[in-house]
């Protein structure tokens, strides 16, 4: 097989992985070729809007495990390929000197062992900085039940790695990877935590994940309280969310007609709000099997169950006040502050500030004045017909995995 | 009255006249900048001809930052090279409010021209952004990697210094199309050039890594997922030209 058909297999068969995103890297240059920009950049956008900032492939696509909702299964019959450590590293130097990348994102099934699997990204990776000099980013995926050592000798050249935690609940797990065990999961991810922390030069870039959302019934709170977790106990940089694209017909998964686009981009602003504005899962959802309004985003689902809170007046409240109004971002909080203190403030100085009175109209004051007479004794279900998104509900949004996160607020989610 | 003043069209030469009009004190109403070669003589005028001088330049440069700081300093560049009509006009002002308010200037959101500067730099930063990944690279003949771009804003400085960085090991060309602008590194020295004599022709071996990427870029597509709208709202259509994979 060519090189050619190998790309496109192999190529086709990562691009289900969303964890693929080039930015924080810390790593130190001193020669070679490239560098890595700490914002990340994209180089071109596929059909489906999605950014693709590195090249992305499998080493392989054989697998000796059978994951139900996985297009490489074992038990699926589908055209096979595998690269060699010495092609890939190739495509990663010709693609990144015309500037097609910003680097590689190296994932693989598992084809022999899971260590002989891990040996080879370890190998491609080796290639690529030492034969090659290559100094760009590359994400490497940790094998399941691979060897810690072969781990940490991969991350010690590596800018991120990521183990993916795939479900969200250990009962999920079991019921669509039956080769895989929590344990095969967090073991590894423990580690790279751990030697993260001792030494430097060791993922500098960090450790992200994915799961796969939608395939099965774990409710949207079991998966933002899975990440609180993970960003938590881990330290970990991200948690991708994937829309379950129906790949395999398989019973154990439930019947999607089409990848619940709209529920992944809820979560995705829900995780933003957990990890940059500091609120809690057990806040955001009332009980453990809820999940979020798809008809608005969950700032303002918070906001409508916890009225009592607001108005807040715009003079004078704190900053983690402010940005828990819906429509005030992290930026126009921070420009709220630095300006009342010039000047107070109204509502015409907060639109040009970047607030989106659309929605934060109905949650301040400004000099105790509200934006129209009346607003603040509406009742919540008819703020809630005001603010539904109907933009998202006719046309959910695409995300495009791309950290670059001021230039990207739709996507990540800022709201 | 107004007077006239003119510059070589960079933004060293426009530092300087501005100094000028700032330091012997004409106001910001009464001078008109404008590049020497788009000038058109007119015999009412007062025409005074500044020439550009390191030295101004960098006192200049001290004095913005000192007064308010680098951000600033950098926005004002970047709006420079922002292909607005009277750009000269609008910077000329802005520099009088930097000197006045120093660094609030930043939080003056609700003022016209705070406003328009800022939009003309974001515009230019921007593209320049977009570029950075953007451009595509050809291997040639000569043993020089080969790009082509038409920017709407005249970004080759600070693209090339960007890619200076990047493909430091590579011997590589840039080539404003537009502008007939090239920026020239050699693993040593990047220099830039006015106009572009150079040949190059794209090897064999380069058109195999083409046909690499296209399948790649096709093969990375989601078909369920499909949304060609948002791809052309990331990657507008003037973007398209010299993109390996949009041709
Ligand atoms: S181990 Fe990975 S590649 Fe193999 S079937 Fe499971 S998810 Fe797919």
């Amino acid at each position: 097989m060519d090189i050619l058909e190998k790309l496109e297999v192999l190529g086709a068969a990562a691009k289900y992985d969303v964890s693929c995103a080039s930015s924080g890297s810390k790593r130190e240059k001193h020669f070679g070729i490239g560098s890595t920009f700490s914002a990340g950049i994209c180089h071109s956008w596929t059909d489906d809007g999605r950014c693709i900032s590195l090249l992305k492939v499998l080493f392989t696509n054989e697998c000796i495990f059978d994951c139900a909702y996985c297009i490489n299964r074992k038990s699926n019959d589908i055209k096979r390929a595998t690269f060699t450590p010495q092609e890939v590293a190739e495509l990663t130097i010709n693609f990144y000197k015309r500037n097609y990348i910003e680097g590689l994102f190296l994932s693989s099934a598992i084809k022999n062992s899971p260590d002989w699997t891990m040996e080879m990204l370890f190998r491609t990776v080796w290639l690529l900085r030492f034969k090659y000099q290559f100094n760009g980013y590359i994400h490497v995926k940790a094998i399941p039940y691979a060897s810690l050592d072969l781990i940490k000798k991969t991350g010690f050249l590596a800018d991120r790695m990521s183990v993916n935690i795939e479900l969200p609940s250990e009962k999920s797990l079991r019921l669509l990877c039956p080769n895989k065990t929590k344990e095969s999961i967090l073991k590894p991810m423990e580690f790279i935590t751990k030697v993260a922390e001792e030494e430097k030069n060791f993922v500098s870039a960090g450790q992200s994940t994915q799961m796969i959302i939608g395939a099965t019934d774990d409710s949207d709170y079991k998966i933002i309280n899975l990440s609180q977790h993970l960003y938590k106990k881990f330290k970990l940089k991200r948690v991708y969310y994937s829309a379950y694209t129906p790949v395999n017909h398989d019973p154990r998964i439930l019947k999607v007609e089409s990848p619940p686009l709209l529920r992944e981009h809820r979560l995705y602003q829900a995780d933003w709000l957990i990890r940059v504005y500091n609120f809690s899962a057990d806040e955001l959802f009332k009980s453990k099997d809820e999940n979020l309004d798809l008809e608005v985003d969950p700032k303002v689902m918070w906001a409508l169950r916890n009225l009592d809170r607001f108005p807040v007046e715009v003079n004078r409240a704190s900053y983690e006040e402010l940005i828990r109004v819906p429509g005030v971002g992290i930026k126009s909080a921070r420009r709220i502050i630095k300006n009342r203190v010039f000047h107070s403030l109204d509502f015409e100085d907060l639109k040009k500030m970047g607030v989106v009175l659309k929605r934060a109209k109905y949650f301040l004051t400004c000099n105790g004045k509200t934006f129209e007479r009346f607003l603040i004794d509406l009742p919540p279900e008819k703020i809630k017909q005001k603010l539904i998104d109907k933009n998202s509900l006719q046309r959910p949004r695409q995300l495009s995995f791309f950290d670059r996160e001021v230039f990207t607020s739709v996507i990540t989610g800022e709201i | 009255m107004y007077k006239i003043f003119l510059y070589d069209g960079t933004f060293e030469g426009f530092m300087c006249v501005a100094f000028h009009i700032i330091s012997e004190g004409i106001g910001k109403d009464r001078a008109i900048i404008v590049s020497k070669n788009e000038y058109q003589p007119m015999f009412i005028d007062s025409v005074r001809e500044v020439q550009n001088d390191l030295k101004t330049f960098l006192e200049m440069r001290k004095g913005i930052i000192e007064k308010a700081d680098n951000s600033v300093f950098k926005k004002i560049y970047y709006a420079f090279l922002s292909d607005t009509k009277d750009k000269e006009g609008y910077i000329l002002r802005y520099l009088f409010f930097v000197f006045e308010h120093g660094k609030k200037i930043k939080y003056l959101y609700s003022d016209d021209l705070v406003n328009a500067v800022e939009k003309m730099a974001k515009k230019v930063s921007r593209e320049i952004g977009k570029y950075m990944g953007l451009m595509r690279f050809y291997e040639t003949d000569k043993g020089f990697l080969y790009a082509k771009f038409e920017p709407e804003n005249d970004i080759i400085k600070p693209v090339a210094f960007f890619f200076k960085g990047r493909l430091n090991e590579f011997n590589w060309v840039i080539h404003d199309v537009r502008r007939n602008k090239v920026a020239l590194y050699d693993r040593k020295k990047l220099q830039f050039l006015n106009n572009n004599n150079l040949k190059f022709e794209v090897i064999k071996e380069d058109e195999m890594v083409q046909m690499l990427w296209k399948k790649y870029f096709k093969s990375m597509a989601i078909e369920e997922r499909k949304n060609l709208k948002l791809q052309q709202q990331n990657m507008p259509k003037k973007y398209w030209k010299y993109l390996v994979e949009k041709n």
